[in-house]
């Protein structure tokens, strides 16, 4: 290196990871284009690679490939989270089908580590072709300010589409934030995006032990008064959760109608799924499923116990629903639930309807505790839709001017007999009522209670 | 929820619903996560918000109107 550092150096980027002075290199600095390191994060081991973006634009071949596998090695062997710093064009086109071959066998590697070791990736250039597919095998991308991820580049666009489309467009922040959900973190700036590196390792990789005692939050206040009214579901997640800056949300943008947040409870990491009533009513679609069910497998393979804050009016009709593959799409979360080992505490807020009661961690996929707070309602649908169905033909010889009268009569007695949660409470699907008071340290309890497990499977990219 | 286009911003429907009630008027300016409307669906009630700052230079919907997704809400400049 000389004097000045290029701001791409493998082994810089590197160190902007891990704690001062503790980054070592696992490998040579060579030409392979591609330098493994170790080092720690808030004390704790990770491994590390980068591409050398100084080389060939870091570009791969074998010998950058077998860098990766050093990595993952020691990874493996040390069981810490091991994260990758991509800037790389793809293959190294004068090695031919070889650096392909090196590329599979990456992908390979990175297959067998899912689920075993936390894997992050940090995108700080244009990751094309097998720069693309390496970082989306990992359970979490973060993108940072120059970071594009894209299968061909615009050039090849161009000429087989004829779209003219610029890297931005086609594969920067707006697109993989909102649309693709192909990145969890879009990051403002490097520093952000090296933070949440470093967050995101030290959440999954030190997760830390749970005290039961905590300070309570008056969560209720964080409701809107209205049953009907939508609102913001981000400060009641705050209020639950240890109040720190160590808390990183996964696509938030994408499929913004239900969150996916890793934090802390007592200390301890856990994982926070929740319906948010102010994107689409909170109701569950195809993509919302999806991004909740990656991430209920995500933290049951890595041991991240998860709190479920249910707050849902159903799944969303419509025929674009359908056709997007909404019943395919949706058993992705039924079947994430059902499989997970990790504690898993369900907490109904204000409602929870038909199919979406189901899918958010009911009591017959398995969770490990659900508590209601008063007020809250569990049934098929909302009582007067329900009775508009069941009274259907009563309802029609009733004259206009008497039948809203007929239907609030019906609706109240309708709750008694299978809607309000004393129903759910009696029938088992709700083990406890507790109070926004309580929340905190009830979650914490019932986290505790439960046997310490963790799945046995991979985190697929659903 | 908007689109970039130039320094105009289209807010659209994110769903299916009804229009309850509009809390801004032409040419007022608006700030970031103003409520804009209010929309009734799936028995909720739902405010937009703006996710941009500047003037509301169209109103595309009234109250008691049936929007689909995509539908244009505003335009803000």
């Amino acid at each position: 290196m000389t004097d000045t550092i290029n701001p791409r150096d493998p082994q810089f980027r590197m160190e902007r990871v891990v704690d001062a002075d503790s980054l070592h290199l696992l490998t040579q600095r060579d030409k392979s284009g591609m330098l493994a390191a170790q080092g720690k994060v808030n004390g704790a081991k990770v491994a590390l690679f980068s591409t050398d973006a100084t080389i060939q634009g870091g570009a791969m071949g074998q010998a950058g490939c077998d860098v990766i596998l050093a990595a993952y090695e020691y990874a493996l062997r040390e069981k810490c989270p091991v994260i990758g710093l991509w800037h790389s064009g793809g293959a190294r086109l004068t090695e031919g089908v070889a650096s392909l071959d090196a590329f599979g066998k990456v992908f390979a590697a990175m297959t067998h580590a899912s689920g075993k070791i936390p894997q992050i990736s940090l995108v700080l250039g244009p990751a094309a072709g097998g720069g693309a597919y390496g970082p989306a095998l990992t359970d979490i991308v973060i993108l940072g300010p120059d970071g594009r991820v894209f299968v061909t580049g615009p050039e090849v666009v161009k000429s087989v589409t004829g779209e003219s489309v610029d890297m931005a467009r086609l594969g920067g922040p707006e697109p993989h934030g909102r649309r693709s959900g192909v990145v969890h973190v879009v990051a403002e700036d490097d520093d952000d995006a090296y933070a949440a590196t470093r967050r995101l390792a030290s959440l999954l990789g030190n997760q830390g032990t749970m005290t039961p005692d905590l300070p309570e939050v008056d969560l209720a206040g964080l409701l809107p008064e209205s049953s009907k009214r939508a609102y913001d579901v981000h400060p009641l997640i705050d209020g639950v959760l240890d109040a720190h800056d160590d808390t990183q949300e996964l696509h938030p943008k994408w499929a913004p109608n239900i969150v996916t947040t890793l934090g802390r409870l007592g200390g301890r990491t856990v994982g926070v799924i929740a319906n948010n009533p102010l994107r689409l009513g909170g109701c569950l679609d195809s993509s919302s499923a999806e991004k909740a069910a990656r991430f209920v497998r995500m933290c049951d393979a890595l041991g991240v116990p998860l709190l479920v804050l249910v707050d849902v009016p159903g799944f969303l009709p419509g025929v674009g629903q359908e056709w997007d593959g909404v019943v395919r799409r949706g058993a992705k979360l039924l079947h994430a639930f059902a499989e997970a080992v990790v504690p898993r505490v369900t907490l109904v807020t204000r409602k929870a309807y038909g199919g979406a009661y189901i899918a958010m961690n009911s009591r017959a996929l398995g969770a490990t505790k659900v508590f209601a707070w008063p007020g809250a309602e569990v049934a098929v649908m909302g009582a007067v839709a329900a009775i508009r169905i069941l009274h259907r033909r009563l309802l029609a010889d009733v004259p206009a001017e008497q039948r809203e009268s007929m239907e609030l009569e019906l609706a109240a007695e309708h709750e008694k007999i299978s809607g309000g949660v004393a129903r759910a409470l009696e029938i088992g699907v709700v083990d406890e009522i507790i109070e926004p008071t309580e929340t905190r340290s009830a979650l914490a309890r019932a986290i505790l209670a439960a046997p310490a497990r963790r799945g046995a499977h991979g985190n697929i990219p659903l | 929820m908007a689109n970039r286009s130039s320094d105009v911003h289209d807010v659209r429907a994110e769903m299916v619903a009804n229009v309850l009630s509009i809390q801004v008027s032409l040419g007022e300016v608006v700030t970031v996560g103003q409520q804009l409307l209010l929309l009734e669906s799936m028995k909720m009630e739902i405010p937009v918000l703006s996710d941009v700052a500047g003037t509301i230079s169209e109103i595309a919907v009234s109250p008691g109107v049936v929007i689909q997704e995509g539908d244009l809400l505003f335009r803000v400049s």
